[in-house]
């Protein structure tokens, strides 16, 4: 018996060389899936899942074993079973400075399928894509490699294992939009259509992908599942100490010594997170704010440094933990600059469905541009807080636009003095400032 | 806050309050909704102000704008609320919310803020401006001011045809062009594009729009982005339009339009609601194909009658002229296109003996056949058929004959989604859900078709067959509903004779359990094919659908899925809708009796005249152009007849040939009934006067009454009464007294004041005529009729009587949904009784097979199946300039695989060659061939013959062309096209020119008020 590892999710990461089939089942890898395929019900896993308290984590931190209860269940020979369900995974990692599942992609291919056979059993799935970001194309190169490998050794494919079981995984390779992070515009562009996300209800468990019950889960959610089973619950509860089970693979980039990525126990500290493992800020530069959890989150400031980096905590200091990729702003650096960027970014990349974020986000972007130029005035920043409550949550189709306003709005509310310098010194303060 | 009018409270505006409705509290009020609607029509529906634009009561839901937020409370104590989407809101009994809370108040004005960053300031030269959606919902919400200093997006706007204009840059991106033409009516060739503030709806490239109900674009587009072209070319403002409720005279549906003309030049036609037929949707030959009323072609004058006076013609006149005529024996041909009203007094003049409904023999055992229906199933309104949960289309394409009836059988096949959908609790309004849950899920659709046609891409199965192999399959299909049944073949019915192929049996096989286990199928055929045989054949699958057995069997099944269901079901289920060609067909058909001549008849009349001592003097022709004759006969009939009366709108054959000509009023200048494919009797208005001596045909035929037809002259009948008449109501009431069966209550309406004819002006009445004098030229008065050429009057109460749509706030066609429906007010339904003397004198003739003919066949005779497209379906609507330039040429459709073996390439010229029954000459020709992979080698389809004239059994050659003749060809279609163009150009500049010159008219009607 392996030791259970305490950094679950990358103890097998190789990112120069991942692990073959043989390799990976030698380190004890397939035992999960081996476990609930030959060992397990449906049931006792999806139980297992809900006991661990897994939670999602591409950013929403939504209960893994509550959405797939929600998924129907048949038994077998009923007539209005539909004739197909599909799990997808969301490789979809384009949330700007974020890169945690490019690691897991990439480092360790195997530990995904093996999820994927876990979670495709559970909810009853025959059909499971990977949606894979569009530039990953190491990471699909990789995957692919796998999948033939996992259809070579009987992990996918028909009577798996020697089982009843069947699972046909498909890799898809994006075209590119950041909307198909959301899993209803996800699902839209896996079956051809235009990436906007669907109106819900229903739910994709109800009517997904082409109108079948679908589970869309993150990579590192899904990574869980093979130690979960391995381990159980029990133990996965025991990685943190925090309310918040398991690890969490955290990262951070910006101007800090060594940007990278970690996997720590759900709920470490900012400061464990920015200074013991990424070195804290290069040299001559002070910390002025960060992201905590990709570019739709609000701004923390170096107040909130010991917060830890769970669901809860992060919520109770007025961000998101989001993917838990931490992008640091530093006092050399433009915030009005910086929102400017982001905001341009999701303008660039609303789908253009619902008005407040199709036309606001671009009114955002005018406004900053104008304030960043130096030809601001201060009813510009009225109109801004005006366009951060247009395009709040409950006013738009999707949460696209209120990501969107998270960082403009903490910036108005924690850098509202950089913004007045800019209006009235008529320029950008930190112009040459690097 | 002056988007809100807390008007009425539910207990003051006296609506029902049934089992269907529950209270919400707007604004603490308590109002009643419709229990199945959504908050945002429910709210509309109590004429509460609220703004929106994605959402569309025929298109439901989907959340795009976020137009119509509005706060909604957890109960009385919450002061806070949240702000929902009303659209994507259910209601519920009890539920509380605020239309005038500040937030969502201030949120709706932003929405439109949000939109004016990119819509330009053009109103003032936009075709939409003073209708415009967009404009009622920003003063709705109260903005005014910009905040935004940004530049606005551009696009580059598309060609689309010579129908639809297209301005992008004014989109606020609602989606809902793209809903209706791609997702709702099924067109192919529109999308969405790009994404972020760049989102495009157009083609891939430019390029003629290829659905036929491309017109809707211009009523669902919320502001200019889709403009009627047409319309603009000789463009006024809505508020300066004379408009009249009408009916489309372009086929049998009947849909409910308005008309409008400013200075007696119709301007355009628009949709009029009516929730019992077309609700929302017009198609394009209804919309655009009203051009013939202003064309060339309209006969505007007399011949063959002396006017005294150069100016004016006069009643001393008209009755100089006929009195040589006075007390001869006259045949009267009718006509699809004219008026119940004018039929019925022609049939009257000239005795049920001498009339004629303008239908040849082989059409006449169809009548005979359709009445039959007619009486037996009343056939279904649009609502119903898109209740559907099967459909089988039987030898007509109904997406290019009556193309309104192919937009409602899409919307039936979505049935088996919406039922998915609600047992997942999704209502049917949340269109963007219903469709993610239906996906490609449809209820079925079978089709027999000649002819591939556009609602394959959502057929279960179709076949394609010759019109004689359509007869022989269904006749299989009754057998073997009988035998499955249990029911006799009456009076030894022959049973279909041979075996038929695999894919028939197929086919029937497929289609006879989902027939039996629907609960509201749906049959649908037409006059296409024009065989009576297929008909009968209907009538006899209706009948076993309708027989007891077969309830008993359904009844049975139910049982065995539900039991208390099967108790409940005891009527029958199947409809029926056979579609007639023409607008008044129907009409005809209840006219139609035992005595009623068919066109050959009336030719062997004419020649046997002197043999059998019937005498027969001449021939009064009713806005006809009698495509079924072949030029032999029409040349034979002008012969024969002595005197040839002719009264139509436009040039035909005969009105060159007649001996008088009377010129009549097409459907924007006269008074009548249309009788819709239904029954319906549906009544359209004069919409602006026509000028002398364009009278209403029945107007004619009162002059000829008094002159020809006058105290008893007429064949020793018994002397009546003649009566002048000077309206419409009097006509009616005359005819009535006339002891015609007569569906009207003929009671004069008396309303204290008239109907306004036009909308309350938004600004200044446009100068049309400012270098000649600044004064408004007097309109007409018409002091007979129930609506005055004026803004002043009263606005009509219910839709039928509607000139224009217009509510407070609501300038644009939404306002509609502010408007009192179409109530109790219905049009008389025609009872088609005792069908059984028309079968009697038109039996069903069983056409010897020809089997060992066909075999013997070469290769290259293959049977001919006549198919136009849209804009070449209706004799009026087909002489329009711009349905000219759509019309490709001559086009013939081949199987895939004969061309192949040819060595034929799709877009080759072939020469053809086919004869026509009654034609000594074939017709000989050059056509551009189309390929289809599904078509059976031995068919083709093309559209080489005029509306109305059939093909039979039509064996048709083909061969390769000649060079020569294909560049003849080539040149004739070039010049053909030039010619349409240098027409369309003509027209306009004459409708522009008599702009300046308007007649100034006193009162409408009569023939001395000039």
């Amino acid at each position: 018996m392996i030791k259970a590892p305490d950094k679950p999710l990358t103890s097998l990461v190789n990112l120069e060389q991942p692990l073959s089939i043989e390799g990976y089942i030698e380190a004890g890898g397939y035992q999960g899936a081996e476990k609930a395929l030959h060992h397990l019900s449906r049931a006792e896993v999806l139980t297992l899942v809900e006991d661990s308290t897994l939670k999602g984590r591409g950013g929403a931190g939504f209960p893994t074993g509550m959405k797939w209860k929600c998924v129907p269940m048949y038994e077998p020979g009923d007539v209005n079973a539909p004739e197909c369900k599909y799990l997808v995974c969301n490789a979809d990692e384009m949330e700007p400075g974020t890169f945690k599942d490019r690691v897991l992609l990439e480092g360790v291919p195997h530990q995904l399928i093996e999820a994927m056979i876990i979670a495709a059993y559970t909810i009853g799935a025959e059909k499971a894509y990977i949606f894979l970001r569009g530039e990953y194309h190491l990471a699909a190169r990789r995957l692919q490699q796998a999948i033939d490998e996992a259809y070579r050794s009987n992990w996918l494919g028909e009577n798996i294992q020697g089982t009843d079981i069947h699972l046909d995984l498909y890799l898809h390779s994006s075209a590119g939009r950041y909307i198909c992070g959301e899993e209803t515009a996800l699902i839209n562009a896996l079956e051809g259509k235009r990436a906007n996300p669907r109106a819900k209800p229903p739910f994709p468990q109800f009517s997904g992908l082409f109108g079948k019950p679908t589970v869309v889960n993150n990579v590192e959610t899904l990574s869980n599942l093979p130690h979960i089973l391995k381990h159980g619950a029990d133990w996965f509860k025991g990685l943190s100490p925090d309310s918040d089970a398991g690890t969490k693979i955290y990262a951070a980039c910006g101007r800090v010594k060594t940007p990278g990525t970690w996997e720590l126990p759900m709920g470490a500290t900012i400061r464990e997170v920015l200074y013991d493992h990424g070195g804290g800020m290069l040299d001559g530069l002070k910390l002025k704010g960060l992201l905590p959890g990709g570019a739709s989150t609000d701004f923390l400031l170096p107040e909130h440094l010991d917060t830890p980096m769970d669901f809860a905590s992060i919520a109770k200091a007025g961000s998101r933990l989001g993917t838990g990729g931490l992008i640091v702003l530093d006092d050399h650096n433009c915030p009005v600059s910086m929102v400017l960027n982001l905001l341009q970014f999701f303008a660039q990349e609303s789908c253009g469905w619902c008005t407040p974020c199709r036309d606001g986000t671009p009114w955002a972007v005018e406004v900053l541009s104008r304030i960043e130029q130096g030809q601001g005035s201060l009813d510009d920043l009225d109109t801004l807080a005006k366009l951060c409550d247009f395009m709040w949550l409950g006013k738009t189709h999707c949460a696209l636009a209120p990501g969107a306003v998270e960082p403009l709005k903490s910036a108005l509310k924690y850098f509202h003095d950089d913004f007045e310098q800019h209006i009235e010194q008529g320029c950008c303060p930190y112009q040459g400032g690097h | 806050m002056a988007d809100i009018d807390p008007k009425k409270s539910a207990e003051k505006n006296g609506r029902q309050v049934s089992e269907n409705q529950l209270t919400v509290y707007i604004d603490d009020q308590p109002y009643q909704v419709d229990k199945n609607d959504n908050l945002l029509a429910g709210v509309l529906a109590n004429q509460l102000n609220l703004p929106y634009f994605c959402w569309h009561p025929s298109m439901g839901s989907v959340g795009a704008c976020r137009q119509c937020a509005v706060t909604q409370y957890q109960d009385e104590n919450d002061s806070r609320g949240r702000i929902v989407m009303a659209c994507m809101t259910p209601v519920s009994d009890g539920m509380r919310i605020g239309l005038q809370e500040q937030h969502a108040s201030e949120f709706r004005e932003q929405v439109i803020a949000a939109m004016m960053t990119n819509h330009p300031h053009d109103c003032p030269v936009c075709a939409e401006g003073g209708e415009c959606h967009l404009q009622d919902m920003t003063v709705m919400t109260g903005h005014s001011a910009r905040h935004y200093s940004g530049k606005k997006r551009t696009f580059t706007n598309q060609y689309l045809g010579e129908l639809v204009g297209h301005e992008m840059n004014r989109c606020i991106t609602c989606y809902r062009c793209v809903r209706f033409y791609k997702d709702y009516a099924g067109g192919k060739d529109f999308d969405v594009y790009g994404s972020k503030n760049q989102v495009y709806f157009g083609r891939q490239t430019d390029g003629v729009l290829e659905s036929e109900f491309s017109g809707n674009l211009v009523e669902v587009c919320p502001t200019g982005v889709f403009t009627n072209k047409l319309f603009s070319a000789h463009f006024t403002r809505k508020w300066d339009l004379q408009s009249a409720p009408s009916v489309c005279s372009h086929c049998a549906v009947g849909c409910n339009t308005s008309i409008g003309e400013r200075y007696g030049a119709v301007r355009r036609v628009v949709n009029r609601y009516n929730e019992q037929l077309n609700g929302y949707f017009l198609c394009d030959r209804g919309r655009f194909g009203i051009g013939f009323v202003n064309g060339e072609q309209r006969i505007r004058k007399v011949s063959g009658i002396r006017q005294q006076s150069a100016e004016k013609l006069t009643k001393l006149d008209v009755a100089k002229a006929l009195v040589h005529f006075k007390g001869q024996k006259f045949i009267g041909i009718g006509s699809g296109r004219a008026s119940l009203e004018a039929n019925a007094y022609l049939k009257k003049l000239v005795g049920s003996d001498g009339f004629c409904a303008g239908l040849t023999g082989r059409q006449m055992a169809l009548a005979a056949q359709h009445k039959l229906a007619l009486h037996r199933y009343p056939a279904p309104g649009i609502p119903e058929i898109e209740q559907s949960d099967l459909v089988l289309v039987i030898g007509e394409d109904i997406t290019q004959t009556s193309p309104r009836i192919a937009l409602a059988v899409r919307q039936a096949l979505r049935n088996a989604g919406l039922a998915k959908a609600a047992t997942i609790g999704i209502a049917s309004w949340h269109d963007s859900a219903v469709r993610t849950v239906g996906g490609k899920l449809f209820s079925p659709l079978f089709s027999l078709q000649g002819m591939p046609t556009k609602l394959d891409d959502v057929c279960q199965q179709k076949l394609l067959l010759s019109p004689r192999e359509t007869e022989h399959t269904l006749e299989v299909l009754n057998q073997q509903l009988r035998l499955l049944l249990g029911i006799t073949s009456e009076q030894g019915k022959a049973s279909a004779k041979g075996d038929i192929s695999a894919d028939r049996k197929a086919f029937i096989s497929e289609l006879i359990p989902m027939l039996l286990r629907a609960k509201n199928p749906l049959i649908i055929s037409g006059w296409s094919h024009e065989s009576a045989a297929v008909f009968a054949a209907i009538n006899e699958l209706m009948e076993i659908l309708h027989s007891d057995a077969c309830m008993g069997h359904q009844a049975g099944v139910g049982q065995e899925e539900k039991q208390d269901e099967a108790t409940a079901d005891k009527q029958p289920r199947a409809k029926l809708v056979l579609l007639p060609p023409q607008s008044n067909t129907t009409g005809l058909l209840h006219l139609s009796d035992a005595q009623t001549l068919s066109l050959e008849q009336v030719l062997s009349r004419l020649t046997k005249e002197q043999q059998t001592g019937d005498i027969v003097d001449g021939v009064i022709i009713l806005e006809n152009e009698l495509p079924a004759l072949s030029e032999q006969q029409a040349a034979l009939l002008r012969e024969q007849a002595e005197t040839l009366i002719v009264v139509d709108h436009s040039q035909t054959p005969f009105t060159e040939m007649a001996d008088i000509l009377m010129p009549a009023a097409p459907v924007s200048e006269g008074d009548g009934h249309f009788v819709n494919y239904q029954g319906l009797c549906q009544r359209y208005y004069q919409v602006h006067a026509s000028v002398l001596p364009v009278l209403d045909s029945w107007r004619w035929l009162n002059l000829i009454e008094s002159s020809i037809f006058n105290a008893g002259a007429y064949g020793g009948q018994k002397p009546q009464q003649f009566k002048e008449v000077h309206s419409l109501t009097e006509l009616d009431l005359y005819l009535s007294e006339q002891g015609i069966e007569w569906p009207f209550d003929s009671k004069e309406l008396h309303r204290e004041k008239q109907i306004a004819r036009q909308s309350h002006r938004a600004s200044g009445r446009t100068a049309q005529m400012a270098n000649i004098s600044v004064h408004e030229t007097k309109t007409t008065q018409s002091p007979s009729s129930e609506f005055g050429f004026s803004m002043e009057g009263l606005a009509a109460d219910a839709a039928p009587d509607r000139p224009f749509s217009w509510a407070p706030g609501w300038n644009s066609n939404q306002s509609v949904n502010m408007l009192p429906g179409q109530g109790a007010d219905t049009s008389p339904k025609l009872d088609f009784a005792n069908p059984n003397v028309l079968l009697e004198s038109w039996p069903l003739v069983t056409e010897v097979e020809d089997e060992t003919a066909l075999s013997s066949q070469d290769k290259h005779s293959l049977t001919f199946i006549d198919h136009r497209q849209w804009f070449q379906n209706e004799w009026q609507s087909s002489v329009n300039p711009e349905f000219r330039m759509l019309c490709p040429g001559n086009q013939l459709i081949v199987a895939s695989d004969y061309a192949r073996e040819q060595s034929w390439q799709p877009g080759d010229y072939v020469a053809f060659s086919f004869s026509l029954p009654g034609e000594e000459h074939a017709r000989q020709g050059i056509a551009r061939l189309l390929c289809h992979d599904e078509l059976p080698a031995h068919l083709v389809a093309g559209n080489l013959l005029a509306p109305g004239r059939s093909s039979g059994e039509g064996v048709i050659r083909l061969s390769p062309a000649q060079a020569s003749d294909i560049t003849l060809y080539q040149q004739a279609e070039q010049e053909r096209l030039a010619q349409a163009k240098a027409d369309k150009t003509a027209l306009l500049e004459r409708l522009k020119r008599a702009d300046q010159t308007i007649p100034i008219r006193m009162v409408a009607g009569g023939l001395e008020d000039v």
